[in-house]
């Protein structure tokens, strides 16, 4: 017979759990942690005043994009305050990059942000270039950029029906994974995969333009303007969308800014900041394409800058294609890497805002460091700043119009 | 071993069932003659004293073994037009076109595990599903289906109707406040505030249409609308209908108003801790609230068993045998031949390994079967109650197809929108349309 101290029942245990009294299963539906609390913050956020409740939402949730943990405190419908749990999906990738060579490394960062892997490539493939200071082939840099915008589209289309399915709507989801699903299986006639692709390698990428990727990028590109505009026909117009998404999660340019946002969440403020503008790389300088930017800085605008940005994208694609030089996709490298010692940051425009790497070597086949910037983390702060006040309906369309991707956020 | 004990160990499986079945039915149906021949009179002689009683208790199992199909059709239309909507097949491998998943989902349901989670108030979280469920079949007692065909015709037949409406609210509210999770929790306040909010505007808008009916009962309502499409009440209260539908749709919980479900947001509402059969009674409820919510819109808007065209109902199948003379010789000799012969011959042509007399045979049973369908379908269609209740499920299945439509085409609004829209359009929209029914009727009639 041993005495139990409160540590033995684990904070969150099973109600099927024998060794649980019922009066202690009772407690823990709360989900106040079983220490003292570490911090104002934390005081603050786990007292309850009068016709408050918690309501612990994740992290098996449909609507929370993965594994997140959201504790809400609410009063009736409406949010008080709220606290985001993450590290439900850490696999410790930045360790793992350490431990693994060059040309391995890129493995691991590919299921970061696993619906846009080729972004996920692009960065640290870009960080051990500017390490080893090679020259990537021209027509190596066509084909990152041309499939690269595929994959942004199929990013953002699979957005669309995220954000529509949060708010009710059970179509949209099924019309935009028919676009999502042509691209992401040209991209596996082109690469082997269908969503990890794996295809960046450091100097160029893994093998040429092949016929059946032609041929089905010609067959959707005929198609893909009716295709994107019917889909959004089916939302933009209806009413109780727009009502919903309009007005909602509101964030201005300076609060925008100070939460270090990028991508299209910023440029949904008024600043049109893009990368491939900014600080541009590959071949993007030479290509034309406009900087959509909106000023209203809400859910509907966050939604319909996507749909601009996708116009984007085909144009780029339609560049690409017509000035794709010959040549080599393979600068032509050692087998085992070792670059000398020193450090390289390379940022690149995912879909869902900046995504940069910052790699140190030490002369080794290792890299010494690798630190992955990854925008659904940053952005994900931003929740807790915008849903207060607002109802429980809305915590999912802000989250949703935020675009985070768990697989990035927890790394 | 017995004599009879190696017989019984020689017959086949059939052979055995038979030799049970065959004396115990001989001995079952002798002592079932004798219990008639005892107590049959007095049977009798009670049905026949209490005839209203034993009609209502006839149609009240009718109405409720009707229930579990319809639902069962609802739901494989759903799951069909919604996934035509998407671009995607939906079901298509159990059945015909996938038209018996839908009884398999069901029998799926009622073999699932019955859980209840710790902390739950037992009784009550046993009783939601019932209340919910009978609350839904109780109003379906009011409904015409057809002239005669109705359960009970009850001169308050639309109070009752919004009476047994709102009593489901009150299972929702015990299924949320008894499975101790604040999903559920949330859910059931929701569906109180919004039922509650959206009964007012769509008693009121009714109201328009019980007075120039001068009558609550819905039988008298239907008949008030006799005569073509323009007698219909629709035309008459425009805005009351646009009121109405909508409101009933908040009632039936469907998309845009399904926040009591909403499962982007509180999971399952309500029904997050339900499982099995309990699970399957709201299920069934849902779906048989929407036909309840179609077939009160037909019957109060749409003339319900009434045809939109002056048509001689029911059919007078005026045939005069003797008028055809010879012809009815050479029509009874030489048109049945004739006709094996027509309806056989695709099939002997369009199938090389069929043979002329096969397809005779085809033909002579085809024939048949064509012959006793024409006949009993005339028959049928000679009693005004067939004609009604095709006309009456015609329009309301329309309904039904409205619903679904919806589901897949809107999303869904936000509870304040919600409230806001009953409190601050329905509800004086409602109120409009009633004091210029009434007006119009006093300067009219004066």
């Amino acid at each position: 017979m041993t005495t139990r101290t409160p540590f033995d029942i684990p904070a969150h245990a099973s109600t099927d759990d024998p060794r649980v009294t019922l009066d202690e299963q009772l407690g823990v539906f709360e989900p106040i942690p079983p220490y003292p609390p570490r911090t104002e913050r934390e005081a603050e956020f786990y007292t309850l005043r009068d016709g408050e409740m918690f309501l612990n939402m994740g992290p098996q949730h449909p609507s929370t994009h993965g594994v997140l943990r959201v504790v809400l405190k609410i009063d009736g419908e409406k949010v008080v305050d709220l606290d985001p749990v993450l590290g439900y999906l850490h696999r410790g990738v930045e360790k793992l990059c350490e431990n693994a060579d060059y040309h391995q490394a890129i493995c691991y960062t590919d299921p970061l942000e696993y619906i846009s892997s080729l972004f996920c490539e692009w960065s640290p493939v870009m960080a051990f270039e500017k390490l080893l200071d090679v020259q990537v082939p021209r027509r190596a840099e066509y084909i990152r950029v041309l499939s690269g915008e595929l994959n942004r589209i199929a990013s953002h289309a699979l957005f669309i029906g995220w954000f529509a399915l949060d708010l009710g709507g059970l179509t949209p989801i099924l019309w935009s994974f028919i676009e999502r699903d042509e691209i992401v299986e040209m991209l596996a006639a082109l690469t082997g995969q269908r969503m990890l692709f794996n295809y960046f390698r450091i100097g160029g990428v893994n093998g040429d333009l092949n016929h059946e990727f032609m041929s089905r990028l010609g067959t959707w590109m005929s198609k893909a303007t009716h295709q994107i505009n019917s889909n959004q026909a089916l939302l933009n117009e209806n009413e109780i969308f727009v009502r919903r998404a309009r007005g909602l999660g509101v964030i201005d340019t300076a609060t925008a800014l100070q939460m270090c946002m990028t991508g299209p969440n910023l440029r949904a403020t008024g600043v049109p900041f893009d990368i491939r503008r900014a600080h541009p790389y590959s071949i993007y300088p030479e290509l034309d394409f406009d900087i959509p930017s909106r000023t209203e800085g809400d859910c509907l605008a966050r939604y319909l800058l996507r749909m601009d940005e996708v116009k984007q994208s085909l144009r780029i694609i339609d560049q690409c294609l017509h000035r794709m030089p010959d040549g080599p996709v393979m600068a032509k490298l050692p087998r085992l890497i070792r670059p000398r010692p020193g450090r390289a940051y390379a940022a690149i425009e995912g879909p869902r805002g900046q995504y940069a790497t910052y790699a140190i070597s030490d002369g080794t086949d290792q890299p010494y460091r690798m630190r992955i910037h990854d925008p659904s983390f940053i952005h994900l702060q931003s929740v807790g700043l915008l849903t207060p006040g607002n109802l429980i309906a809305d915590t999912m369309a802000i989250m949703a119009s935020l675009d985070p991707i768990m697989g990035g956020v927890d790394k | 071993m017995t004599v009879v004990g190696r017989t019984w160990e020689r017959l086949t499986i059939p052979g055995k069932i038979l030799a049970v079945v065959i004396p115990l039915g001989a001995v079952l149906t002798a002592g079932l003659a004798i219990l008639i021949a005892v107590i049959g009179g007095a049977v009798v002689q009670f049905l026949v004293d209490n005839l209203p009683l034993v009609r209502f208790v006839v149609a009240a199992t009718i109405v409720l073994l009707m229930t579990v199909p319809s639902a069962f059709l609802i739901i494989y239309m759903e799951m069909k037009v919604i996934a035509l909507m998407n671009l995607r097949y939906g079901p298509d491998r159990v059945g015909p076109f996938g038209s018996a998943l839908s009884v398999v989902h069901g029998l799926k349901v009622l073999m699932k595990e019955d859980f209840t989670p710790t902390g739950a108030d037992v009784p009550v979280f046993t009783l939601a599903p019932v209340v919910v469920y009978m609350s839904s079949v109780m109003s379906l007692l009011v409904l015409p289906f057809a002239p005669g065909l109705f359960g009970q015709d009850f001169n308050i037949g639309l109070l009752y109707f919004f009476a047994m409406g709102g009593l489901t609210v009150v299972g929702l509210l015990m299924a949320g406040w008894s499975s101790f999770n604040k999903y559920s929790l949330l859910g059931g306040l929701r569906s109180a505030a919004q039922v509650i909010s959206y009964e007012i505007p769509l008693t009121l808008s009714v109201v328009g249409v019980i007075l120039l009916a001068g009558t609550m009962s819905l039988n008298q309502i239907v008949l008030g609308q006799a005569g073509n499409l323009f007698d219909w009440y629709i035309w008459r209260q425009p805005l009351a209908f646009v009121v109405f539908f909508i409101a009933v749709t908040a009632e039936a919980n469907r998309t845009p108003f399904d926040l009591t479900e909403a499962d982007s947001e509180i999971v399952a509402g309500f029904a997050t801790e339900y499982s099995g059969m309990r699970f399957g009674f709201f299920f069934f409820a849902e779906y048989v609230n929407v036909f309840i919510a179609s077939g009160l819109t037909v019957a109060v808007f749409l003339g319900g068993w009434n045809a939109p065209f002056n048509w001689p109902w029911p059919v007078a199948v005026g045939l005069d045998p003797g008028s055809l003379g010879i012809g009815l010789l050479l029509l009874l000799t030489l048109g049945p031949p004739l006709a094996i012969v027509v309806l056989g011959l695709p099939f002997y042509l369009l199938n090389s390994r069929i043979r002329f007399w096969q397809a005779l045979i085809i033909g002579f049973g085809l024939f048949n079967v064509i012959a006793v369908a024409a006949v009993l379908g005339l028959a049928f269609l000679s009693f005004d109650w067939v004609v009604g209740l095709l006309w009456f499920m015609g329009k309301t299945y329309v309904f039904v197809f409205t619903f679904v439509w919806m589901r897949g085409t809107l999303p869904r609004v936000r509870i304040d929108q919600l409230m806001g829209f009953a409190w601050k359009w329905l509800l004086p929209a409602a109120l409009l349309n009633l004091f210029v029914t009434a007006f119009a009727i006093l300067v009219l009639n004066r």
